[in-house]
């Protein structure tokens, strides 16, 4: 049975800036077997009154959920919760970049602490295109 | 740089059919559920569309194999989705908590229903949830979504025929 050497622990303070996760974006990663999608295509996003094709939402939250991942480890894969909003569309070609900071410490059982976190994800020109907050269990006892 | 868009009407069909309208969108309507099974294949693809190569997903975890990402189950209710309703929109909120890990091979029944809608700043906003059990009847994960149906204010027209109809090949 493997386990995963997490980042937070029991130990890990109130306002401590989770490591900052970051991808460039490129519409080739938005191709949809052929399809033409909001994603992919001038001509389909401006007929749904956007400015132009947009990233998919849910991959650049995962920006967030891999950091995350890298936190909390099996503390993530279960008992983690999101809850995020979409401020902005992100472009096809955006860089991006998620961070996080502790924001909270509840015990949760006999042996566990929920960690939340305020979360965000935000572009090159520094707007905040997703913000919310995730939270992963650690254990209390440090094993 | 994109121009900016001056699209004024909202889209009334695309190749699925009529778009549907917040009218005939019922609080509580079930949506169409769904029997999901995860397989490694699925969980690769998942990890390379995220470039997340954590250990858990790639080679073993606590739970004695590989598991999916969390995230793994952004699809079945949008596809329960558009199963029950035709629409394209954006999406506005996700939430989501883990219950027990996604194991290649399990199956998980997955159901949902509308949950509320409502009109905020000329747009029209839907939300619904979806719960996933294994076959033990254990909850694995349970979702809500927000999904805005047009970018465009609901006071445009309804007309013309949209590109992207929302409906996607369900696999991952």
């Amino acid at each position: 049975m493997a386990s995963v050497n997490t980042i937070i622990t029991n130990d890990t303070p109130i306002g401590f800036e989770l490591p900052p996760v970051a991808r460039r974006f490129d519409v080739s990663m938005f191709a949809a077997g052929g399809m033409k999608t909001i994603h992919n295509d001038e001509d389909a996003a401006r007929a749904e009154g956007l400015d132009g094709p947009v990233a998919v939402g849910p991959q650049v939250a995962a920006l967030i959920f891999r950091m995350m991942g890298m936190c909390f480890g099996e503390g993530w894969i279960v008992g983690g919760r999101n809850a995020i909003t979409f401020r902005r569309p992100v472009g096809v070609y955006d860089y991006c970049i998620a961070r996080g900071v502790v924001r909270s410490k509840e015990p949760e059982g006999d042996d566990r602490m929920r960690v939340e976190c305020e979360v965000w994800v935000e572009t090159e020109a520094g707007e905040k295109a997703i913000v919310g907050t995730c939270s992963g269990l650690v254990a209390v006892s440090g094993e | 740089m994109a121009e900016e868009n001056t699209a004024k009407v909202r889209l009334a069909e695309d190749s699925f059919g009529k778009r549907t309208e917040f009218d005939e969108i019922e609080i509580g309507a079930p949506l169409e559920s769904m029997e999901w099974v995860v397989t490694e294949e699925d969980i690769e693809k998942q990890c390379r569309i995220d470039e997340d190569f954590n250990e858990c997903y790639v080679l073993d975890s606590a739970y004695g194999t590989r598991v999916a990402p969390p995230q793994i189950q952004y699809r079945p209710p949008r596809w329960m989705l558009t199963r029950t309703y035709n629409v394209r929109g954006v999406f506005y909120k996700w939430e989501f908590e883990s219950f027990k890990a996604i194991r290649p091979g399990e199956k998980i029944m997955v159901t949902g229903k509308i949950v509320d809608k409502w009109i905020k700043n000329e747009r029209e906003f839907i939300k619904f949830e979806a719960i996933g059990h294994d076959e033990a009847g254990e909850k694995v994960f349970s979702t809500l979504r927000t999904h805005v149906l047009d970018m465009v204010e609901r006071t445009a027209p309804r007309e013309g025929s949209g590109i992207d109809s929302g409906h996607k090949p369900e696999k991952i």
